[in-house]
């Protein structure tokens, strides 16, 4: 995909997200039933409840604000029961909790997948109930209803570019990486080693190791990194905690400042650590917003005017964002901070 | 003494737990509740059933979901990357479950490591063992391919009962996964091999007074080692079923399954002081947990207070075998 091509797809998604948020409006507000040819008021009986619930991996940052999106577009229409579900970092759990909500005929399913093939076969399941399945930041093999994600490739390319801007175009640096085997460890970290190469080649990385997602863990890494490397001059943690840890270290080790040191997310520990002056900067992604466009998709899918199956092909939503930076964090307002 | 723990108690509490969700949280007694709940605690049964050997052994076995994780992974690269036919990987990966269960005994016999450590020492390196062969990361594409070999997705397989029986105009029956009709298979030729057989028999032996059984002349590294490759070969059966479900193997497969499968053999009534137990009280003890599980989400509870739940049930079960102990120990040796 070309630069202009991803501006485009950049534009389109923002485009797409705004018609759907409309589209939810109108669903909203009018109380027409599209599936039952009475038109006027509908009565909110209890037969008439509607079910959505999202199964999220593991509880983090990311899918509490995600669900916190959701719930603000859901909860002003009064017909529709909302769930969170935990699926406990395990494929089998969100399988059978996928099972259970479509024994228990929901309207619309929201899930993060943690894997895109294991949870292929129970959406599968899902649009034989007819119920759609749209999907967060990891997409499935099997096409269903819509999938909204962040920009993880490209925003990570953003973040090398920015990264060696700081660093003066040459240097070394860091990645504190998530453990192999999930699709945004791939996009993030090919995005990073892509966009240094094609911004700054003269940038090596010294290092990819395994944090776990973790601040804790991103400490004794970083301090085990800079031993073998003391010269670092750059560190991109795939994730803001493992950022984080890289700042604590930093400031143990009075490096704020000479180190520049990256995120990835945006959440609110984050920007503020970048107001502070400590940590460099983050893709910062309007988490809350991308819990309201896949609610605002699914109110459309649930009223049954428009079904999932008169889709061609799967809605695919790519998230705008932001590099937050010291000089473009205030841009960020309070309200969107996660 | 094998005697000594009915599973009748345990077969009423979970007929009154089923009939208690049936009565309150809408669509449990359905057909397709049931169906979710066979398909999906089968393999949850599998690796309780195997663990109840290496606890009846007094032992534990921590490595069983990492042993899921290895076995699914060598389907995984045999099918996708070699290219090796279904019928071929199956009987593979049992004997490779089967091996890994063995190590974990020869650590124990051998090496004289406690059976939590060797087999901690174990999870840990299975788990390193999975990143380093796993098909996903040497071949990067092979992440988004689902497996299509009609060997292996061939054992997510349902049996249409009612219709065979010929009564599905009257009820509607659950549709009958293969995977459960293979765990009743397993519970029953295990449970034969316990009561029956001069195996089970010195399992018990072993597992009620190891220096006793040794002077009877009893093979106790024999039947240690066996006791644990039985545990793998389970997670073996169990890896395969799961790997058809999900059409793929992933890296973390069966993290913390040890647990769910320890938590269902005890509180099937294995007894963790050893010696006591069955086959059959694990693989309902497993679908007890899950009977929990289904209910309670049906009923719209929190999952954080499901997983409380769940260490309740431990606790109580925990607690019962150490009363029926105590009340053995009171009433005087029994032998």
């Amino acid at each position: 995909m070309t630069e202009l091509e991803h501006r485009r797809n950049f534009i389109k998604g923002v485009m797409l997200g705004s018609a759907a948020l409309g589209a939810a409006a109108a669903g909203m507000f009018s109380d027409t039933d599209a599936t039952s040819p009475k038109l006027g008021v509908r009565p909110a009986g209890a037969a008439d409840r509607k079910k959505m619930a999202f199964i999220q991996w593991q509880p983090h940052t990311v899918p509490a604000a995600w669900s916190k999106g959701i719930e603000e577009v859901l909860k002003t229409q009064q017909t529709i029961d909302y769930e969170l579900l935990d699926g406990q970092n395990k494929v089998e759990v969100q399988v059978s909790l996928m099972e259970a909500l479509i024994n228990q005929g929901a309207s619309v399913i929201f899930l993060q997948p943690i894997d895109s093939v294991a949870l292929a076969p129970s959406i599968a399941k899902a649009k034989r109930a007819d119920i759609p399945v749209i999907t967060l930041n990891i997409d499935a093999t099997e096409a269903h209803a819509a999938h909204v994600e962040m920009n993880h490739y490209y925003g990570a390319m953003d973040i090398a570019k920015a990264l060696g801007d700081r660093m003066g175009g040459k240097g070394e640096v860091a990645i504190l990486n998530a453990p192999p085997g999930i699709v945004i460890r791939d996009q993030r970290t090919n995005g990073f080693v892509d966009g240094l190469k094609q911004h700054h080649p003269d940038i090596k990385v010294v290092s990819d190791q395994v944090a776990d997602w973790d601040r804790k863990k991103a400490q004794d890494v970083l301090n085990t990194i800079l031993v073998a490397n003391p010269n670092l001059g750059g560190v991109y943690g795939v994730n803001d905690s493992m950022a984080l840890g890289a700042v604590d270290v930093a400031k143990e080790k009075g490096l704020i400042g000479k180190m520049v040191i990256f995120g990835n997310d945006g959440e609110k520990d984050a920007l503020e650590s970048i107001e502070k002056g400590e940590l460099t900067g983050t893709q910062y992604t309007d988490v809350y917003q991308q819990g309201r466009f896949a609610a605002a998709a699914a109110t459309v899918l649930a009223t049954g005017a428009v079904p999932a199956s008169a889709f061609g092909e799967q809605g695919r939503l790519l998230m705008p964002y932001l590099i937050a930076t010291k000089e473009t964090v205030g841009e960020i307002q309070p309200a969107q901070r996660w | 003494m094998a005697g000594r723990y009915s599973i009748l108690p345990l077969v009423g509490f979970f007929i009154l737990v089923f009939a208690f969700f049936s009565f309150t949280a809408t669509r449990f007694a359905s057909a397709t509740n049931i169906e979710n709940l066979l398909s999906g605690f089968s393999f949850v049964a599998m690796l309780a059933v195997g663990q109840a050997f290496p606890i009846l052994l007094r032992g534990i076995d921590l490595s069983v979901g990492a042993i899921v994780a290895v076995v699914g992974m060598i389907v995984f690269d045999l099918s996708l990357i070699f290219g090796v036919p279904g019928w071929l990987i199956l009987p593979v990966a049992l004997l490779a479950g089967a091996a890994a269960g063995a190590l974990n005994g020869v650590l124990v016999v051998y090496v004289r490591l406690q059976p939590f450590i060797a087999t901690l020492a174990t999870l840990a390196a299975y788990r390193g063992l999975v990143y380093s062969i796993s098909g996903r990361q040497l071949v990067p594409e092979l992440s988004t391919t689902p497996l299509r070999d009609p060997w292996i997705i061939g054992l997510e397989t349902y049996f249409d009962v009612g219709r065979f029986l010929g009564i599905s105009s009257i009820v509607k029956l659950p549709w009958i996964p293969l995977s459960f009709v293979a765990l009743l298979a397993l519970v029953a030729v295990l449970q034969l091999v316990l009561s029956a057989t001069r195996f089970g028999r010195d399992l018990f032996a072993v597992g009620g007074n190891l220096e006793g059984a040794r002077l009877a002349g009893i093979n106790v590294a024999r039947v240690t080692v066996a006791a644990y490759a039985i545990s793998g070969a389970c997670a073996a059966l169990a890896a395969l079923f799961l790997v058809a479900r999900l059409t793929t193997a992933t890296e973390a497969l069966g993290i913390g399954a040890e647990l769910t499968a320890i938590a269902a053999a005890v509180v099937g009534g294995v007894s963790l002081q050893g010696g006591v137990g069955t086959v059959v009280g694990p693989a309902i003890g497993a679908f007890l947990l899950g009977v929990i599980l289904l209910g309670l989400t049906l009923l719209g509870v929190s999952q954080f207070v499901q997983q409380i739940m769940t260490g309740v049930i431990l606790l109580a079960a925990i607690s019962y075998d150490r009363l029926l102990a105590l009340r053995v120990r009171r009433a005087g040796p029994s032998l």
